[in-house]
């Protein structure tokens, strides 16, 4: 028996999974399906010493068949799998502990340097906001020290990708250019890729742009160019975004994702 | 032969507090720090009752990932000032509706910060320092939103980093697994931060699902993690929200707060969250009257396993 073919989150997280090296500090999200996903199988699949950060504990799960899926952050029953476990305030104060961590950040809006909003869109009136977002909660601390992250959008439309913010609640790569970041003294690493539902994105290395890296299998060029609200770099050729591997599905669906909460 | 001065008491002084006796901890105009994280161990009887009492003009300095502990009072029209990276329910309420709506009116203001400037501000009022630098921020929006935040060059290595000020609450309102009757206080789990906002606080009021004797606190003195200054004995004191050790959070009692927000955010509608008001804070006049309300059989059903 063949199985499915795999669907576009299943995709998105086997890119970001392949990322991620053995060894790395991951970050399994209670509310993100794709990143808990992609951490945990990159963890299960090449990474027996990666130290994983779930509900605020930090633990080791390569021999554990089947974790849990916790949909609140503070679900003290994680607990059962964890190995310690630190308060709020010291993870996102001492941030020394993560210059090995891969971070994700996720945003209402993303400019071509890659710096994004969390915070909300700004009124017209210069009082309260047009929309209120939900703030940065800890992205604008850890994406300033962790070793790289990812911007990760469950929408690619040109109300997402804008030239201009209308407020900077994780800087990227600045005003551009590959010393962006050291300019403004940030020790971590930046973004890497911009991962949507319609493409992968990277940096060019000289302007730290936004440029086209590949598609999703079934999407063209043209649409992602459209659902850009910034000329995005193109080169000539575009590759299609590799299909999960029969063996990367079978870790996904066996033991990541039971419930095909990704193939919903 | 006595130690004791003639005027001295000659008994140790328990902190039990009464429900009667939050009038003495709680008033209009206060700066209250809220304990617990996310849809997790707020101090629920004590934000009860600043509604039932209807308080004003509070600065709430809620947790850094603040709960609907903090959209209750914005709702009920208690808060001036909010101070949080975060208000709302995860998946249940990504962001609190009357937190947003409130936002994006313009009728609270938002002291903007994300987690690390907010844990640099208490832990600069626990240190008695006037700010600790933040790098977190450089670059960004933050001291535009937030002017108390400012940009400025390190004397030592000339590096561009944030001025946090320190946030100083009045009282830090926090919820516990147990306490004795002196105030010593443990937790099942790690607390979260509390333990700093006990820190930064001038006074800390803990409610505890159980007040249990000093000798079974000094049977594991290492696990005392803060020292109150007022015990309330509140069991399912946290309800909506999970105790560690005791009970989940209620989910569905969590969505009728959410679409009586969503009502009035959306349609403009008090109607579903005076109700709610009606129906389990001004109504019931005590915690135990609370709990009766809400029903036995729903909370035992919140069980861990």
């Amino acid at each position: 028996m063949t199985a499915a073919p795999a669907a576009v989150r299943e995709l998105m997280a086997a890119f970001l999974a392949r990322d991620m090296a053995d060894g790395e500090e991951i970050f399994v999200g209670t509310n993100l399906p794709v990143i808990r996903a992609a951490a945990l199988l990159a963890h299960l699949h090449h990474g027996p010493n990666m130290r994983v950060m779930v509900a605020h504990t930090r633990t080791n799960l390569f021999r554990t068949p089947v974790m849990e899926h916790f949909e609140v952050l503070t679900d003290w029953r994680a607990g059962r799998w964890a190995e310690a476990y630190f308060n709020d305030n010291e993870i996102v104060v001492f941030q020394k502990s993560r210059r090995d961590s891969v971070f994700f950040v996720g945003a209402l809006q993303i400019d071509p340097h890659g710096n994004s909003n969390l915070i909300g869109l700004r009124s017209d009136t210069g009082r309260g906001f047009r929309m209120r977002g939900p703030g940065a909660i800890a992205t604008t601390t850890n994406a300033s020290h962790v070793r790289r992250f990812y911007l990760f959008v469950n929408e690619h439309s040109p109300r997402v990708f804008v030239e201009r913010c209308d407020y900077v609640s994780t800087v990227g790569w600045g005003a551009g250019g590959a010393d962006a970041r050291r300019r403004l003294g940030l020790p971590g690493g930046g973004p890497r890729y911009c991962v949507t539902p319609l493409a992968i994105l990277d940096f060019t290395e000289d302007t730290k742009r936004l440029r086209l890296r590949s598609v999703h299998p079934g999407i063209t060029v043209d649409q992602v160019v459209v659902a850009t609200g910034f000329p995005l770099v193109v080169p000539d050729r575009v590759p299609e975004t590799a299909l999960p591997t029969a063996d990367e599905l079978d870790i996904l669906r066996r033991r990541v994702d039971p419930q095909g909460l990704l193939r919903r | 032969m006595t130690l004791r001065g003639a005027d001295e008491p000659a008994e140790r002084r328990a902190v039990l507090v009464g429900e009667d006796g939050l009038d003495q901890w709680l008033g209009s105009g206060m700066c209250i720090a809220l304990g617990g994280l996310a849809t997790a161990c707020h101090a629920m009887v004590a934000v009860r009752h600043i509604i039932r009492r209807n308080l004003r003009d509070l600065t709430v300095i809620g947790s850094a990932v603040g709960g609907l502990d903090v959209d209750l009072l914005i709702g009920a029209g208690c808060v001036r000032k909010v101070i949080s990276p975060y208000v709302g329910a995860e998946a249940l309420a990504p962001i609190g509706p009357f937190f947003r709506a409130a936002a994006e009116r313009g009728d609270i203001d938002v002291w903007e910060c994300d987690e690390g400037q907010y844990y640099a501000g208490l832990q600069a009022a626990g240190m008695m320092l006037p700010f600790l630098p933040c790098r977190g921020g450089v670059g960004t929006s933050y001291p535009e939103l937030n002017p108390d935040l400012k940009v400025f060059t390190d004397p030592v290595l000339g590096q561009t980093l944030l001025a946090v000020p320190a946030i100083e609450p009045d009282v830090a309102l926090v919820h516990a697994a147990a306490a004795d009757v002196y105030g010593n206080v443990q937790f099942v789990g790690t607390g979260y931060a509390d333990r700093l906002l006990w820190r930064a606080a001038g006074r800390t009021l803990v409610q505890v699902e159980r007040v249990v004797s000093n000798e079974e606190i000094r049977r594991a003195p290492e696990r005392t993690a803060l020292l109150a200054d007022g015990v309330v004995r509140a069991p399912f004191g946290a309800h909506p929200f999970s105790s560690p050790g005791f009970y989940l959070e209620d989910r569905t009692h969590i969505r009728e707060i959410v679409e009586a927000g969503r009502a009035l955010a959306r349609a403009g509608d008090r109607g579903p969250f005076e109700a709610y008001l009606d129906r389990y804070i001004r109504g019931p006049e005590t915690h135990v009257d609370y709990l009766e309300q809400v029903g036995l059989r729903r909370l035992l059903s919140l069980h861990e396993y």
